[in-house]
């Protein structure tokens, strides 16, 4: 046993020096990025291990939503947590009461050069709580309408911009919707997923913000009748044929890019799918992306933003090392934002959207104004990604959407059962 | 001597069990500890109404999967006792593959199956109801579709059991009876049904523990929609405990499940041996 001892001590004292001399800063990293923008979030981790000898960044990608923040909570429990996670801004409001989030201080902050002014402002006020700031927000992003110029052009809606025209207003964008129809050359003007509770959220709290309307309202959840106008809205696209009956988001996707559908609402995330086949030429017509046009009233649009943030751990929290490599990292990754951009994300730092580069860039160009008159998710525990409002929009708003239900119905059901979890 | 058994039973059962009690009248959130808040939780579950529901909804696919995966069993294995040789070992091998895959592969492939746009299963669905259907998707496809696929998953197993069962019937009592001019039917209600009532009483019993605790399935087949029409027990505690940071809550809607499977199941197999006498 002694020996065993005395050669284990041995071989750690050999070992020793060679640790010193690459003191290198191992950093894990999750992310729930899997689509088109996690290639480029690949891309950029590479990139940064690759100038910087002295920092090694590990990354994983978790399954989106529910899983990943749960995973999160129970990692942190038990010390097993990353160092660096991306987290979206609308789950702040869920996250920091619960003591998951380790805010950072100013004088951390200072130290890695990351100022305030530098980013988007409701961005930053999203994650910060009795002045502590808990995440550094990363970029907007949003939905936007994808269409197909060929088939625009052929119905009569495109102006010679390239861009659409006549789809403001409702009854404008429902008779466009007829016209596209008319044209026979595809199977739904408009393509939506709806079956898919998180997607259709994100259209549902548009078409409520158009109409001036909250989805909370002190401890009022969705008062008046805006909800059920939104949701008839949706309704009547499915019911008179226009969207597709209870799609998956991967067939809704299909329908537009095979050319089935004219136009797509999806988020600016799947931008890089439309380039990347544009570019391989399999795409088999023009694209382009507009911010959704206003169509009850006032220009408004669902947005969220991914940020990055450090797991809070009492059993074994970060180390102060550790700490300013991730700030490094944070800063870096900010800095270079422009190629998180052609994921199709209006990047969170103002220099780099300020740049020549980024106003150049197609379709982020088109569709970055919408960040102007982006609506967040309501501020509440019950808000944001994968929670009870998307799981209540999954379980009432999705079958109404599809005939199954009555909207008044569904909307009513919706407010009871998100009002017993307040 | 009995020292290592004690440990184990304590911290690996015992010790959890206790904790889920004393949970459940805290307002502990997911990780760490709470306040006392005596029956508090309890009382706010029987003002839920999802909890109600959820409780229909664990009752109903109870009833959908219990005494039709018995008794495919049984009839499955019925059959298949009287192959022989390798025949036999194939036919068990084929209906036993579906019980070893994991749950995610088994919902992957219905889902594929039963897809929509391109499930090979709409075929037979568009026979019947002259359209395709989002089976789960629909309030009421949704939860007998899961029940179907529970069974297809969970069937090899009990049809196991029962060929155990099968082959300890001594064929001597067969002979007999054929020599006394018994029909086949009358060889199974005599002979082969009360000596494999035993194991009918254990695959019931097993069952319906098992089936009283449905997650997986609806977890990844509907989530529990459309419209809660197949949220369970089991769900209500993911969510209350995991996604809305209610651990103590969870834990009182896991008490009420533990009590439910306690009673039903300890007064299930009493009334099944009473009949065995």
């Amino acid at each position: 046993m002694r020996k065993l001892l005395k050669l284990a001590v041995s071989a750690a004292i050999a070992l020793l020096p060679s640790a010193a001399a690459f003191a290198q800063t191992d950093i894990t990293w999750w992310d729930f990025l899997s689509g088109g923008d996690g290639v480029r979030m690949k891309a950029l981790i590479k990139e940064f291990n690759d100038t910087h000898p002295d920092i090694k960044i590990n990354a994983t990608t978790l399954e989106w939503g529910v899983p990943f923040y749960t995973k999160v909570q129970t990692s942190a429990a038990v010390g097993q947590q990353p160092d660096i996670m991306t987290y979206h801004m609308s789950r702040y409001p869920l996250a920091v009461p619960t003591g998951i989030l380790r805010p950072f201080t100013d004088e951390e902050l200072a130290s890695a050069g990351i100022k305030k002014e530098n980013y988007v402002d409701a961005a930053w006020k999203q994650a910060t709580f009795d002045n502590k700031v808990y995440g550094i927000p990363f970029d907007v992003h949003s939905i936007v309408l994808y269409y197909n110029k060929t088939i625009l052009k052929e119905a009569g809606l495109l102006g010679d911009d390239g861009l659409p025209k006549g789809l403001d207003g409702l009854d404008n964008f429902n008779a466009a919707l007829d016209k596209i129809k008319a044209t026979g050359k595809v199977e739904y003007p408009l393509s939506l997923h709806t079956d898919e509770g998180g997607s259709m959220w994100r259209v549902f709290y548009t078409l409520l913000s158009q109409q001036g309307a909250k989805f909370i309202d002190g401890d009022q959840i969705l008062p008046g009748d805006a909800g059920v106008k939104a949701l008839k809205t949706m309704a009547n696209w499915v019911s008179s044929g226009y969207s597709p009956k209870l799609i998956s988001y991967e067939a809704s996707i299909a329908l537009f890019t095979s050319g089935k559908a004219a136009m797509h609402v999806n988020g600016v995330w799947e931008v890089p799918t439309m380039t990347d086949l544009a570019k391989k030429g399999e795409l088999g017509f023009e694209w382009g992306a507009i911010e959704i046009p206003n169509l009850l009233g006032a220009q408004a649009t669902w947005a969220d933003s991914h940020s990055f943030a450090v797991p809070n751990s009492e059993s074994k929290p970060i180390t102060p090392e550790k700490l300013k490599a991730v700030l490094q990292v944070i800063a870096w990754m900010n800095e270079h934002s422009i190629s998180w951009a052609s994921a199709g994300h209006i990047p969170a730092y103002k220099p780099v959207t300020d740049s020549k580069e980024f106003k150049e860039m197609q379709p982020n160009a088109t569709y970055a104004k919408l960040a102007d008159t982006a609506v967040f998710d309501p501020v509440s525990k019950l808000a944001g990604v994968a929670g009870p409002i998307y799981e209540a929009t999954q379980n009432f708003v999705v079958p109404a959407l599809n005939g199954q239900l009555d909207p008044e119905d569904a909307i009513d059901q919706m407010r009871e059962e998100l009002q017993s979890q307040q | 001597m009995i020292a290592p058994f004690l440990i184990a039973y304590a911290t690996v059962f015992a010790y959890p069990v206790y904790k889920m009690f004393a949970l459940s009248f805290t307002d502990a959130p997911l990780v760490g500890e709470g306040q006392w808040v005596g029956f508090d939780n309890y009382i706010r579950l029987f003002h839920q109404k999802l909890f109600y529901t959820s409780v229909w909804n664990t009752g109903y696919f109870v009833v959908l999967t219990v005494i039709p995966n018995t008794l495919i069993g049984l009839g499955l294995a019925l059959m298949v006792v009287r192959l022989k040789g390798w025949m036999q070992s194939l036919i068990l091998v084929l209906f036993f593959i579906p019980y070893i895959l994991p749950v995610s592969v088994v919902t992957q492939i219905w889902k594929w199956v039963l897809d929509q746009q391109f499930g090979i299963a709409q075929f037979i669905i568009e026979a019947f109801t002259g359209g395709r259907v989002s089976v789960f998707r629909d309030p009421i496809w949704a939860m007998p579709m899961v029940a179907l696929v529970t069974v297809w998953w969970t069937n090899g197993f009990n049809l196991l059991l029962f060929i155990a069962g099968l082959r300890n019937i001594p064929h001597d009592y067969y002979e007999a009876a054929m020599l006394d001019g018994a029909t086949r039917w009358q060889c199974f209600k005599r002979i082969t049904w009360p000596l494999i009532w035993p194991v009918t009483a254990l695959v019931l019993t097993l069952q319906l523990i098992l089936q009283l605790k449905i997650f997986d399935q609806v977890y990844l087949l509907t989530e529990g929609g459309p419209f809660n029409s197949t949220y369970v027990l089991l769900q209500l505690v993911y969510r209350e405990a995991f996604r809305s940071n209610h651990g103590g809550l969870g834990s009182a809607v896991a008490v009420i499940l533990f009590v439910i499977i306690v009673v039903v199941s300890v007064l299930q197999y009493q009334l099944l041996r009473v009949r065995e006498r």
